[in-house]
């Protein structure tokens, strides 16, 4: 049952209207989990702003009020980021959905938070303009949702991950009050507010408004499949490949667990079920260049024991290659009713020792594991179908969670390449750093927050900060 | 087992698979329209889960009123990576939430209305003739009333045919007629667009078949099942299934909420296998030559609107355009928002008008920006047909309905 | 406090590790992040003021401070792993030495900042100074995987990691990257590396400088990836003329093509040139601005470069300019007092254009600060931050809000 103050439901209704306040249990239990496996927990409320100006006086009211809250989008985060408690408020961003402006010359657009990630390319790509970060929920998540959690996506490895786009940010301060950060050109009236904004997990404050950078739509795109019979050959052409110089568009590799879960579903692609790892390799860029780059490509795919090589150049062949791999996490999602994504990142060369090492956890645990990963910057997501009501199983699978976290951060690597910390990952965040930064995180979030109450319990791990060290608890 | 036992399993079996990923939020028009997450699919599941569990009750308001609010129009199946049956579900929840505080009084006068030919029949005559006398034309507004008046004038033989589209037939009944097959005729386009059955009957002869009239079938059930009267279904597709005992050959539906309907009826009654298997969409069996296709004679430029129950449910989008697209003369637009519901989801329309309303208007919104401007609206649904040429009325715009078999007639 | 002084460093890092500079103040030279950490709780502990110093080749030590901080000894590259394409430096590492380094390896940083050779790591970073290549590879920030800062009172904060994906904690690196040293001292730095290009192709040409703009955009509309192209003044260029130069890297067919491509969409007296001579002209164009005494930098984007130009031209002097008409940005190098400076900036914010003093002399930097005044609420930001990395203000910085 809600725990917010007594008549706080008719103040915000007041501010953005009964329609877009939502205080009745029904309501609440919706926006209790986000896209990760974890027990639901209800907000106290709702609500639902449609302008800037209705996000600034809600907050103020709940900064007067003294009521936390937390910024959510489209809820498809995977650490449970954009999740309340009941004595909090949920701010839903997604009826701010404008596109502000776009500029074509200079590459640049300026949108609302809750524009979602695909629409803002497929309005640009007219003007032969694409927003480059795609994360794998492009159709569904919100922009602001991925400036808060800097989110990736396979094309990043050549064009960068969200806090490479974002020049410009309007930022509704926890207490209510309104910052300009950055500016259009991607310098700034001071030091870079808006990169240290971005990533932040909504603890900062909401943005409402984002500039942001495009990139050309490339004129070519080729895409391979290779299939191989071992990680470790699969590895060593990603390796061969990125040490020629050519940066492909994306490198994704999946496993044999992954590569059989895809083609025992109805997502079968084609992928020899033999096969030790599957791997795509895209190359884009002018027409030569792709042809260029293909030269130098394919024959590395060969001498590095690629058993069978398909390319692609039209996007419905494309599309083919790529089903499998895009509808991996699905595919494994019709095994069981949960399914558990850890999202690790080890340096590149490892990748094969990690493997070896998380199949090791994998059967002393009596799982299975499948990796899927962003083989060219080490990203790797090992996955794990599970039925969370099914208590002894769901304690093995957190217990193996972690021992493949310990393995990744043992190797030099970090607990999180792009789905945030969030409520998940809280717990590990000493694994990767020491106690003074954890304790100088604290207070940058106080400087943004000095009271605590955007999107409390996240990100940063209880006792991080030194008062509370200095209390006893250590 | 109790009844309500046996839909909690139902609903559990069909929604297990959901891993609250969100990728259905954007293919969901009433989350569009709200932008609230309990109007999505996925909260709707996690109401329906909380149904299932007893965490819910079906006595809550904001349960129920969410619930109401599903078009039904299963958009969000195809985008499901992880293939949650999310109709099943659906058609589980309302049942429940039906036994426990009934049917709202609209929506039980209209089921059981088409539950009877005797009534539903009449009633059809009746709209008949008021259309005829063109007052419903001369009402059409964008008012409650106003709107009911366009739904019933859109659903008039089209003036563009008379006008503009004088069609030579070169080789009628080209080839011989040797294979069987039957008309599904339903109840509203049968009442309402018998003139879209004669061209479907033509396109059919056409393309070979021999017609066959099968007495004593009525309405699909698929009204009643949508909106939680799951026994009203039952019987209605008993009697269906009694009227076409003994034919053989393709059972052809030109309404694809019919369609997918009748295409479900195995998960509803016994021994429906084999009557499921035979049904198709009209657009399923007449692929054209373009050949013995008359030319329009003038130009004619069609925006295609996919009726939800044919491209989520029966996911059918390639023959339809095929279709259209050997049509000489006719300029077919696909609007990006074309496989979007417009709102009109059967009873919905009348039982939650506002929402409805607010569907549409994206769709109007964006026909009416469209280049070039569409002479023509092309959809395969009565419902859609009429929501749509009510729209289009209510805005002021000169844009027809049409079914597209009768662009090939 | 000069004997006491000595004698406690001395005792913290050796004698080796300590002397007095030239302009009297002591000098300590750590020589990992430890001594580092050492030295700062100790100058936090004595309330000393603290300036850091580099080479000395862009921001010349003369920040008033009772400690000078040398990154000379903290110069190492730690490691260069081309399999997993990060390097690990220390910030007093100069440039030429990590280029050395990581062409070794068969690896490339794709920076190109403003300086001399031997500007170390540490002051690109604290100055965010980026050169031409930003328009293909971005800023020094985008470079960045991970660093770690000691703060002004001593304590070890680390950012990001060694891999090149992370987004486990608040992004503090972006805070210390262009934070010109106010938000701690950063000692080491892992870098996201490339591979070097099998092509690295450079072409000039010359003529009015609106019409090299205007081809700068065309080629940039075309959609032709640049690595760099960056128009040049005449004195910067050491030419008679204003000087369009394109990088294009890449494989050799990918090159080839695109110099063809920039050949037909820009239809001009193309030259290109060798490797050498490219490599002369970048470092040229590099060397230029530490010349005069200050170097401004100007957020512009590419719409507002020739206004820009024209605008530097007119109210400073057509002097030491490169610009990006494609990508943006505007540096100019020369003479500027901080009245004349405040007036650009005025007339500059007008249009929201920042203008950055990347280099000055101490009494300039004081007196306009790097950014000038901050936008409502932000200094606000500025300082409670500053706090948090330098609660007892020791590092010697000129990033007070200038409210004149």
């Amino acid at each position: 049952m809600t725990l917010l103050p007594h008549g706080l439901g008719q103040r915000l209704a007041a501010i953005v209207g009964d329609r877009y306040t939502r205080l009745r249990p029904g309501e609440l239990a919706v926006y209790g989990q986000d896209g990760l496996p974890a027990e639901p927990s209800p907000p106290g409320a709702v609500v639902l702003p449609g302008s800037r100006e209705e996000v600034i006086a809600v907050v103020k009211l709940l900064h007067e009020a003294g009521v936390p809250w937390v910024a959510r989008g489209a809820g498809t985060g995977l650490s449970g980021g954009a999740v309340a408690s009941s004595d909090s408020v949920i701010i839903g961003l997604t009826r701010l959905t404008r596109i502000l402006d776009l500029s074509v010359g200079s590459r640049r657009a300026v949108v609302e938070p809750g524009v979602v990630n695909a629409r803002l390319s497929a309005y640009t790509i007219p003007h032969g303009l694409v927003y480059a970060p795609d994360p794998s929920s492009q159709t569904a998540c919100t922009l602001g949702g991925n400036v808060a959690e800097n989110a990736g996506g396979p094309h990043c490895l050549k064009y960068g991950v969200t806090t490479n786009h974002i020049l410009a940010l309007e930022v509704v301060l926890p207490d209510g009050s309104v910052v300009q950060l950055g500016s259009p050109s991607g310098d700034a009236w001071g030091p870079d507010l808006v990169g240290l904004f971005v990533g932040s997990e909504g603890m900062f404050g909401i943005a409402t408004r984002i500039t942001l950078r495009l990139v050309p739509v490339p004129e070519a795109v080729r895409t391979y499949l290779a299939d191989f019979g071992s990680v470790r050959a699969a590895s060593e052409s990603v390796s061969a490949i990125v040490a020629t110089g050519v940066i492909p568009a994306a490198l994704e590799m999946m496993d044999q667990a992954c590569v059989r879960a895809v083609e025992a579903s109805i997502y079968a692609a084609g992928y020899p079920i033999d096969a030790a790892a599957v791997l795509i390799v895209e190359l884009d860029g002018s027409r030569e260049g792709v042809a260029a780059d293909s030269d130098v490509v394919a024959p590395l795919l060969a001498a590095h024991g690629a058993r069978q090589l398909r390319v692609a150049d039209d996007p419905a062949e494309r599309a083919r290659l790529w089903q499998g791999r895009k509808k991996a996490f699905g595919a494994m999602g019709r095994i069981a009713p949960d399914l558990a994504v850890q999202d690790a990142v080890v340096p590149r060369s490892v990748l094969p020792d990690v493997l070896d090492r998380i199949t090791v956890v994998g059967e002393r645990h009596d799982l299975v594991v499948s990796n899927v990963f962003h083989a060219g910057d080490g990203n790797l997501h090992p996955n794990i179908s599970f039925d969370r009501r099914d208590l002894r199983r769901t304690a093995q699978v957190h217990a193996a969670l972690s021992e493949i976290m310990e393995a990744c951060v043992a190797q030099g690597g970090s607990i999180t390449g792009e789905h945030g910390v969030g409520a998940d990952k809280r717990d590990y965040m000493p694994l990767v750093f020491n106690a003074a930064s954890l304790d100088a995180m604290c207070r940058v979030r106080r400087v943004w927050d000095p009271l605590e109450r955007a999107n409390p319990g996240k990100v940063l791990p209880v006792n991080a900060c030194r008062e509370w060290r200095a209390g006893g608890v250590e | 087992m109790s009844g309500s036992e046996q839909l909690a399993r139902q609903m559990d079996q069909a929604l297990a698979s959901c891993v609250h990923c969100g990728f259905c939020l954007p293919a969901c028009p009433t989350y569009l329209a709200t932008s609230d997450e309990a109007d999505s699919p996925r909260g709707r599941i996690v109401l329906m889960r909380g149904l299932s569990a007893g965490t819910l009750s079906p006595d809550d308001a904001a349960v129920a009123q969410h619930l109401d609010a599903c078009l039904g129009c299963r958009g969000c199946e195809p985008v499901c990576p992880s293939g949650v049956e999310y109709s099943k579900g659906l058609e589980a929840a309302r049942a429940m939430l039906a036994r426990r505080r009934g049917i709202p009084f609209v929506a039980r006068m209209v089921l059981a209305v088409f539950r009877r030919k005797w009534l539903w029949r009449p009633i059809m005559a009746m709209t008949r003739m008021l259309r005829a006398t063109g007052i419903p034309a001369q009402l059409a507004g964008s008012g409650r009333l106003g709107f009911m008046m366009g739904m019933v004038a859109a659903s008039r033989e089209s003036r563009v045919k008379s006008r503009e589209l004088r069609v030579e037939r070169q080789g009628k009944n080209s080839r011989l007629s040797t294979l069987n097959s039957q008309l599904f005729t339903g109840c509203v386009m049968q009442g309402l667009f018998s003139h879209v059955h004669d061209a479907t009957r033509r396109a059919l002869e056409q393309a070979g078949y021999n017609v066959q009239e099968v007495r004593g079938q009525g309405c699909c059930g698929a009204l009643h099942l949508h909106a939680g009267d799951d026994e009203g279904a039952r019987a209605l597709a008993r009697e269906n299934l009694a009227a076409f005992r003994g034919t053989e050959g393709p059972i052809v539906v030109n309404s694809a909420g019919c369609g997918a309907m009748l295409k479900e009826y195995a998960h509803l009654v016994e021994d429906a296998e084999d009557f499921s298997a035979r049904v198709r969409d009209i657009s399923e069996l007449v692929q054209p030559d373009p050949s013995q296709l008359s030319t329009l004679n003038s130009q004619l430029v069609a925006a295609y609107d996919a009726p939800c129950h044919l491209q989520h449910a029966q996911r059918i989008h390639a023959q339809p355009l095929a279709m259209l697209k050997s049509v000489p003369g006719l300029t077919l637009l696909v609007p990006p928002g074309s496989s979007q519901c417009c709102g009109s989801a059967g009873i919905y329309s009348l039982v939650e008008p506002g929402l409805s309303r607010e569907v549409l208007a994206a769709k109007i919104a964006e026909l009416a920006a469209l280049e070039p401007r569409p002479d023509v609206v092309l959809t395969g649904n009565p419902g859609c047909l009429m929501q749509i040429g009510a729209g289009l009325r209510a805005a002021g715009l000169d844009i027809e309905v049409r079914h597209p078999i009768e662009m090939l007639d | 406090m000069s004997e006491p002084v000595l004698a406690r460093l001395r005792a913290l890092l050796g004698d080796a590790g300590v002397a007095a500079g030239i302009d009297g103040t002591p000098r300590a030279m750590p020589e990992s992040t430890e001594d580092v950490a050492e030295v700062m709780q100790l100058a936090h502990a004595e309330g000393w003021k603290v300036r850091v110093e580099g080479q000395a080749t862009w921001l010349g030590p003369d920040a008033p401070a009772q400690l000078a901080l040398s990154t000379r000894a903290l110069n190492r590259v730690i490691s260069v792993s081309p399999e997993d394409l990060v390097a690990t430096a220390q910030a007093g590492a100069p440039l030429d030495v990590l280029r050395r380094h990581l062409g070794e390896a068969g690896m490339w940083l794709p920076i190109d900042p403003p300086g001399r050779p031997e500007r170390t790591l540490g002051s690109v970073l604290a100055t965010a100074t980026a050169g031409p290549l930003r328009l293909g590879f971005g800023f020094i920030r985008d470079q960045v995987v991970g660093l770690t800062v000691v703060t002004g009172d001593g304590q070890v904060v680390s950012a990001g990691g060694r891999v090149v994906k992370n987004v486990a904690g608040y992004d503090l690196a972006k805070l210390e990257i262009g934070g010109f040293g106010g938000f701690g001292i950063i000692t080491e730095v892992n870098l996201r590396l490339r591979a070097v290009p099998r092509a690295d192709l450079t072409m000039v040409a010359s003529g009015s400088r609106d019409d090299l703009s205007a081809a700068a955009r065309d080629i940039h509309d075309a959609g032709i990836g640049c690595a760099a192209l960056e128009l040049v003044s005449p004195t910067l260029a050491a030419e008679s003329e204003w000087m369009l130069a394109a990088r294009v890297t890449g494989t050799d067919g990918a090159v080839e093509a695109d110099a063809r491509r920039i050949a037909a969409v820009a239809a001009r007296d193309w030259t290109a040139l060798s490797s050498e001579k490219s490599a002369a002209l970048w470092a040229l164009i590099a060397r230029g601005p530490v010349g005069p005494p200050v170097t401004l930098r100007l957020g512009v984007l590419p719409e507002g470069v020739d206004e820009m130009l024209d605008a530097v031209t007119r109210d400073l002097d057509e002097g030491l300019i490169s610009a990006g008409p494609a990508g943006g940005g505007l540096r100019w190098s020369g003479e500027i007092d901080a009245e004349r400076l405040r007036t650009m900036r005025r007339m500059l914010a007008a249009r929201e254009i920042p203008l950055t003093l990347e280099r000055g002399p101490w009494e300039l930097r004081r007196d306009v600060g790097h950014f000038g005044a901050y936008r409502e609420g932000v200094g606000a930001l500025v300082s409670k931050l500053r706090e948090v990395f330098d609660p007892g203000q020791q590092l010697s910085v000129a990033l007070e809000a200038e409210t004149a």
